[in-house]
C-alpha cells in the first residue's frame, strides 16, 4: 500500500509539474493552429522529461544531492550562479503566470473579480505550502488535477478523425507556416521538458528520503506519471484540433479550453474542467515557489526542505514567501497570463541546457554515484536529448521574434 | 578517512554541500586553502566559507562578492569526517562558526504559529 501511495509524487510531478499552464497554453493553441500535425512533439517531449526525470530522481536517491547542488558542482561558482539567476527569473515567470492561471480558473467557477481572486489564490497558497505536510501537498493537488482526464472523454467525444491524428504522431512539416510551426514545435517541447520539474522533483526525493532501494519506484514514477501528463497532452491538443480549428477560434484565454468540454459534455464537463486547471495550475504553483527557493537554497548551501519545518530552514522559508510576495506584484500589474506563460517557456528553454549538461554529467560519475551510474540505454537518450535541447535553445529565441510568438 | 582513494578536489569537494555532526546542511565549499604550494607537495589545510571568498571565483564571482555581506569561515581541515557527495564535518556548525545565516533569519520566522 505504502508503495501505492508514493506513487502519487510521479502523478503530481505528472498533472502538477507536466500540466502546467505552459501545456495549457501551448498545447491549446498548436492544436487550434495546426490541428493534430505536432501531437509527435509532445511525443518527444515526454520521452525527455522521462529521460531526464529519471535521471535526476536516481542521482537524488543515490547521493541525496538535488539538481542545483549538481549544477554548482559542475558548472563552478560563476557559471552556476549564471545559472540560478536564470532559472530563478524563468521560476518566478512561471510561478506568476501559473498564479494568474489559478486566478482565471476561480473567476470562471465563482464569477467573482479576477484581482480579487489573484489575492485569494496567494493567500490560500501561502497557507497550504505553510500547513501541509509535503506529501499532503501532493495527494491534494494530485488528484484535484485528475479531473483534466475530462479531456480524454472530450478528446474521444468530439470523434477526430484518427487517421489524421494518426499522421500526427509522425513527424511531418507543413507546406507553408514553418516557422510558425517550428515556434509551437519548440514552445512544446519546452513546456514539457520545463526545468522546475527536475528541480522540484528531485529535491522531492531528497525530501521523501528515497535511497538506492527505491530506483525502481523512481523509473516507474518517472515512466508512469509523465505517460500520463502527456496523454493529457494529447487529449488538450486533439479537443483544440478538433473543435477550434474548423471554427477559426484562436484561443487568447486559459478558460477557452474548460469551454471546449462543455460542447460535447455540458455543465459537468465545464465544472470538471475547471476544476482539473485549478489543482493542476495551483499544484504547479507549488512546485514553481519551492523550485525557486529550493535552487538558491541549494546554491548557496543554506538548510532546505518542507520537512525542516519552516523555523528549520527560515532562509528557504522566507525564500519561498518572498517569491509568492514577487509574484503577486507580477500578476496584478494585469499582465495577460497566456503572453507571461509563452515568454516564460521560451525563456526556460533557453536555460535548458545550464540545467540538464550538469546532471548528464553527474549521472556518469562513479565516484558519485557508485553502481548506479548511467547505463548505455540512459547515456544514449540523454546524448540525443542534449543535442535536441541544444538546438532549441539557440533557436527559441529568434523563432519568437521572427513569428512575433507564433502570430506569423 | 579510513580507505585510501583518488580524490578529485575541483570537482568532489570544491563547491559541494558542507553537513554538520548534526545532519544540518551548513553552507556550501566556497574555496579551498592549500599550504606548501612553492616548496612541496601542497596540502588541503582549510575549506573557505564566506561572501568574500566568492571574490577568487572568477569575474561573476567578484561581483556576488560585492553585493553580499558575510564574513569568511575557515573550517580547518582536521574538522572533515568524511566526504561522500557532501562534505561532512565532525562538529555542529554552531561551533565551527557556520549556518549563521539561517541563525539569523531564524527570528524572522518562528514566531508564527506553526513554524
Amino acid at each position: 500500500m505504502r508503495r501505492i501511495f508514493q506513487i502519487a509524487l510521479g502523478i503530481l510531478a505528472a498533472i502538477g509539474g507536466f500540466v502546467d499552464i505552459g501545456d495549457l497554453v501551448f498545447n491549446v493553441e498548436a492544436g487550434a493552429k495546426f490541428g493534430y500535425d505536432l501531437l509527435w512533439v509532445i511525443v518527444v517531449g515526454v520521452v525527455g522529461i522521462i529521460v531526464y526525470s529519471e535521471m535526476c530522481g536516481r542521482v537524488a536517491a543515490v547521493s541525496k544531492r538535488a539538481v542545483f547542488d549538481a549544477i554548482r558542482e559542475r558548472l563552478g561558482f560563476g557559471v552556476g550562479l549564471g545559472a540560478l539567476v536564470a532559472s530563478e527569473v524563468v521560476n518566478l515567470m512561471t510561478l506568476a503566470a501559473e498564479v494568474g492561471g489559478v486566478a482565471l480558473a476561480l473567476e470562471l467557477l465563482s464569477g467573482l473579480s479576477y484581482e480579487a481572486l489573484i489575492v485569494v489564490g496567494i493567500v490560500v497558497l501561502g497557507v497550504v505550502i505553510w500547513v501541509a505536510p509535503f506529501e499532503w501537498i501532493e495527494r491534494i493537488f494530485g488528484y484535484g488535477g485528475l479531473a483534466l482526464l475530462v479531456f480524454v472523454v472530450v478528446a474521444v467525444k468530439l470523434h477526430p478523425e484518427w487517421g489524421s491524428v494518426g499522421h500526427g504522431l509522425v513527424p511531418n512539416v507543413p507546406p507553408s507556416d514553418k516557422l510558425v510551426y517550428a515556434y509551437f514545435a519548440i514552445g512544446l517541447l519546452g513546456a514539457a521538458m520545463t526545468p522546475y520539474e527536475v528541480y522540484f522533483y528531485s529535491s522531492g526525493v531528497v525530501e521523501e528520503g528515497w535511497g538506492p532501494k527505491d530506483l525502481g519506484l523512481n523509473r516507474a514514477n518517472s515512466l508512469i506519471g509523465y505517460s500520463l501528463g502527456g496523454l493529457l497532452s494529447f487529449a488538450l491538443m486533439i479537443t483544440a484540433g478538433a473543435l477550434f480549428l474548423p471554427l477559426g477560434i484562436e484561443p487568447q484565454f486559459i478558460g477557452t479550453v474548460a469551454l471546449g468540454s462543455q460542447v460535447p459534455l455540458g455543465t459537468i464537463g465545464l465544472l470538471l474542467a475547471l476544476v482539473g486547471i485549478l489543482f493542476a495550475v495551483g499544484g504547479a504553483a507549488i512546485d514553481t515557489c519551492f523550485s525557486g527557493a529550493y535552487n538558491l537554497a541549494q546554491f548557496f548551501g543554506w538548510e532546505w526542505g518542507k520537512q525542516r519545518r519552516p523555523a528549520g530552514a527560515p532562509r528557504f522559508t522566507i525564500a519561498w514567501a518572498v517569491l509568492l510576495v514577487l509574484a503577486l506584484a507580477i500578476i496584478m500589474t494585469g499582465i495577460d497570463p497566456v503572453l507571461l506563460t509563452e515568454y516564460a517557456v521560451i525563456f526556460s528553454v533557453v536555460a535548458l541546457p545550464l540545467t540538464y549538461v550538469p546532471i548528464l554529467l553527474v549521472a556518469n560519475d562513479r565516484a558519485y554515484m557508485g553502481p548506479h551510474v548511467n547505463g548505455k540505454l540512459a547515456n544514449a537518450f540523454g546524448l540525443f536529448y542534449l543535442v535536441v535541447i541544444l538546438v532549441v535553445a539557440v533557436t527559441a529565441i529568434p523563432l519568437m521574434i521572427l513569428t512575433h510568438q507564433g502570430q506569423g | 578517512m579510513s580507505t585510501a582513494r583518488e580524490l578529485d578536489l575541483g570537482l568532489g569537494v570544491l563547491d559541494h554541500q558542507l553537513v554538520d555532526s548534526e545532519g544540518r546542511r551548513c553552507g556550501n565549499v566556497d574555496d579551498l586553502e592549500l599550504s606548501s604550494v612553492r616548496e612541496g607537495p601542497p596540502t588541503v589545510t582549510a575549506i573557505l566559507v564566506g561572501p568574500p571568498v566568492w571574490r577568487g571565483r572568477g569575474w561573476i564571482g567578484r561581483i556576488a562578492a560585492f553585493l553580499a555581506s558575510g564574513q569568511t569561515v575557515r573550517v580547518p581541515w582536521e574538522e572533515v569526517e568524511k566526504i561522500d557527495s557532501a562534505v561532512q564535518l565532525r562538529k555542529p556548525a554552531s561551533e565551527l562558526r557556520l549556518g549563521r545565516g539561517d541563525d539569523r533569519a531564524r527570528p524572522l520566522v518562528d514566531w508564527i504559529p506553526g513554524s
